[in-house]
């Protein structure tokens, strides 16, 4: 910022003012940078690289499923590394035999950039579930496929570092890094089966609507920073606690286009259609990264904007993702039955999570942001298990999702059949399953927020999207196959199930049943996990002639007007 | 909003002399229409052949390496403007980017973007049967209706893998032991 201010200064005087740029010999302060809160951060994007970099160097050297166990590796270090973040944050004096050190209690480091919270450790470790679940679906079916290499897992370990940006993100420039990061990475995972021409048309497709939301997105970050001269959540939050901008419009409008930007990751109603041609089109495990980590992303960054920065604008907003809420869980479930293809079907019902998340954000109350930490946990378990049954279900070539391919799935694969019946029903909301406790939560944190027509709302998609479901345990469990041989001879058409896979579908149902029988200890992490806004704590060394700029907010330079700018 | 004027009143005069300009020329300039003139180009060779032409996939690599390097080069212009004011740590910063951007020149490489010539097939196959050697495989011409005890013990095995599998078979297939 200042930097910049002073080269502009350099060059054309007359065009900043403000007390930074009009000193003659500025000098340039560092962020002081807390390395251990970028931890989750830099251990995902250096294990990303250093992939890259050892098999670019020495290729044709990585023994079978070498990849997916080193992503595994990272995946779970980046959560290690989390932990005691954790511990800080709620002010544990140590964790197991370390001692943590303070500050304790919620903080923001690295200039006022990151903040450190229990919400922006819950959504990485959730990417990091993620992320592992990926890469033990994606292992076996990669050399099914004959496209096995480092690149899948390289790009899912980078889109994981921009997921977790965008949880930690304090500033809306570091949640457009985030972003951006975040979605290059799936845009090019979307493509990565190279073989079947869909994959291409979805990454293509998914790339072109992600560019444009993305520059939504960065529209509105324009006009909120026209708007109060800021783009550091801490800051605005702080201005707008203050004085209440005379030009409303102008932060209004910003506030629509981010809304816009974000309302596309999470796949909210208007912004959807992409999403079911993608879904489709990518390979399954990519798909089921999407609806897990990418979704996990964009409602953290949905969190972060709105509900912590723009939190006294709560009524503005409200009603907007109101009538997204509302949108997206009718048009997903009702274009959701109309479906004969799995994959697609699957994308329709994940709108329709969309919109029972965005129901409990919409409600804008710790209740509201517990509901949606707790549905973004159990969903990305269940959805993961779904699109992981697809990936096997799927076949060489990836393309065995019509309804049809699932006849008579239950005979030839009763294993398989039973545990995607399991994934449906908690998508479904039935009791006993995650699913359940997780739409629960939902509604109810709308109720108590006032928003009875909302709840209704979602009591009747999930009635109408539980057709989508129970679709597909009909056809698996009801209807002959195709094939009399398969019919004759169902061991024949028993699909193989590889490890790795296997592994991350027993994890998933477990978590599922698990989560939906004893619900409390999750409903009480994801409680803790509150998202707070932490003003840097001023270090001693910045504290002097130019840290004012960089670090705590001096409301005395922020320009009464900003308008006039 | 006021100082934003400038920009306005220049986005307009900007608009108003390119309007200006193609009227001008639509309404002074003089009209020989011919089919020469209506040539994309008008001056010059009659073209002979269609623009567009196959060209080895290898010059848009190379192309998108240039970009790597263009835009490693855009993100130095402002930093070395600034270079003493931010000292050793932007001179720490630069050098984790520019690693970074390396990076993807090492994976270019690594995986063949600037080696020219016949594409070398690198497909890691695994092998297909040990008992296979260059005397299993080869088919003997002449080898058909003798009797079996002539033939190599190994021939059996391998007899699905037509003739002609040499044609596309050159990659290592012993490579991914």
């Amino acid at each position: 910022m200042s930097s910049l201010a002073a080269v502009l200064a350099q060059a054309a005087p007359g065009l900043t003012a403000g007390p930074a740029a009009a000193a003659p010999t500025p000098t340039i302060t560092v962020p002081d940078i807390e390395w251990t809160a970028l931890l989750p951060i830099l251990v995902l994007g250096l294990g990303a690289v250093l992939l890259l970099t050892l098999t670019s160097l020495a290729r044709g050297t990585v023994t079978r499923s070498g990849y997916a166990i080193y992503t595994v590796l990272v995946a779970t270090g980046a959560m290690a590394t989390a932990a005691p973040l954790w511990g800080r944050v709620h002010a544990w004096d140590h964790l197991g035999k370390w001692e943590l050190s303070p500050p304790y209690g919620p903080f923001s480091a690295v200039a006022g950039a990151i903040g450190v919270d229990g919400f922006s450790v819950f959504i990485t470790l959730l990417i990091g579930v993620a992320v592992i679940l990926g890469a033990l679906l994606a292992d076996d079916y990669l050399r099914r496929e004959g496209i096995d290499g480092p690149e899948y897992y390289v790009l899912l370990l980078l889109s994981a570092t921009g997921g977790v940006i965008m949880a930690m993100a304090n500033d809306l420039i570091v949640l457009f890094l985030g972003l951006e990061t975040l979605s290059i990475a799936v845009y090019v995972l979307a493509a990565i089966h190279l073989k079947r021409v869909q994959s291409q048309e979805a990454g293509l497709k998914y790339f072109v609507l992600g560019g444009f939301s993305s520059a939504f997105f960065l529209y509105g970050v324009a006009m909120v920073y026209g708007a109060t001269g800021s783009t550091n959540l801490v800051q605005i939050k702080d201005l707008l606690a203050v004085k209440v901008p005379t030009h409303n419009a102008l932060l209004l409008i910003g506030l629509g286009l981010m809304l816009v930007g974000l309302g596309f990751k999470v796949a909210a109603v208007p912004f959807h259609s992409w999403s079911p041609d993608v879904y489709d089109g990518a390979p399954s495990p990519v798909a089921a990264f999407m609806a897990s980590g990418v979704k996990a992303a964009g409602f953290a960054g949905l969190t972060r904007a709105f509900l912590l920065g723009f939190g006294q604008f709560a009524s503005d907003w409200q009603p907007v993702l109101y009538f997204l809420a509302a949108a997206s869980m009718l048009v997903g479930a009702i274009v959701g039955i109309t479906q004969t293809n799995v994959k697609r079907a699957l994308a329709y019902s994940s709108i329709n999570h969309a919109g029972f998340m965005l129901m409990a954000l919409q409600a804008a109350s710790p209740k509201g942001v517990t509901g949606l930490l707790f549905y973004l946990a159990t969903y990305t378990f269940m959805t993961v298990g779904s699109f992981g049954i697809a990936t096997l279900a799927g076949r060489t070539g990836d393309g065995h999702h019509d309804l049809a391919d699932y006849r008579g799935f239950s005979r030839t694969n009763p294993a398989l059949a039973g545990l995607f019946v399991l994934f449906l029903l908690g998508q479904s909301g039935f009791p006993l399953t995650s699913g359940f406790v997780a739409k629960f939560g939902s509604i109810a944190a709308a109720v108590d927020a006032g928003s009875w027509h909302l709840a209704v709302i979602g009591m009747v998609s999930a009635a109408i999207s539980a057709f989508i479901y129970l679709r597909i345990i009909v056809a698996m469990y009801m209807a002959e196959s195709d094939t009399e041989a398969a019919e004759k001879a169902p061991k024949a058409a028993r699909i193989k199930v590889p490890f790795g896979a296997g592994l991350a579908l027993v994890a998933c149902a477990l978590a599922t049943i698990g989560f939906g029988i004893l619900p409390n200890g999750l409903n009480r992490v994801a409680g803790e996990a509150e998202p707070v806004l932490v003003k840097e704590p001023v270090p001693a060394a910045a504290s002097g002639a130019d840290g004012a700029g960089l670090t705590g907010l001096d409301l005395t330079t922020i320009p009464t007007t900003p308008t006039t700018r | 909003m006021s100082s934003y004027l400038p920009v306005l009143v220049l986005f307009v005069l900007a608009v108003a002399f390119g309007l200006l300009s193609l009227l001008v020329s639509i309404t002074l300039s003089p009209k020989a229409r011919s089919q020469a003139k209506e040539a994309p180009y008008e001056c010059g060779i009659v073209p002979g052949r269609e623009a567009p032409e196959r060209f080895p996939v290898k010059f848009f690599l190379v192309a998108m390496i240039f970009i790597v390097f263009d835009i490693e080069i855009i993100f130095f212009f402002p930093w070395a403007v600034v270079f003493r004011e931010l000292g050793g740590y932007g001179l720490a910063v630069i050098g984790i980017f520019a690693a970074l951007v390396f990076e993807s020149f090492v994976y270019l490489i690594g995986n063949g973007a600037l080696e020219w010539g016949p594409r070398q097939r690198q497909r890691r196959a695994e092998i297909v049967s040990p008992d296979r050697t260059l005397t299993s495989t080869i088919r003997r011409v002449g080898a058909e209706g003798r009797p079996a005890a002539l033939e190599p013990a190994a021939l059996a095995p391998a007899a699905h893998h037509a003739p002609g599998h040499g044609d596309h078979g050159h990659g290592d297939h012993g490579a991914a032991a």
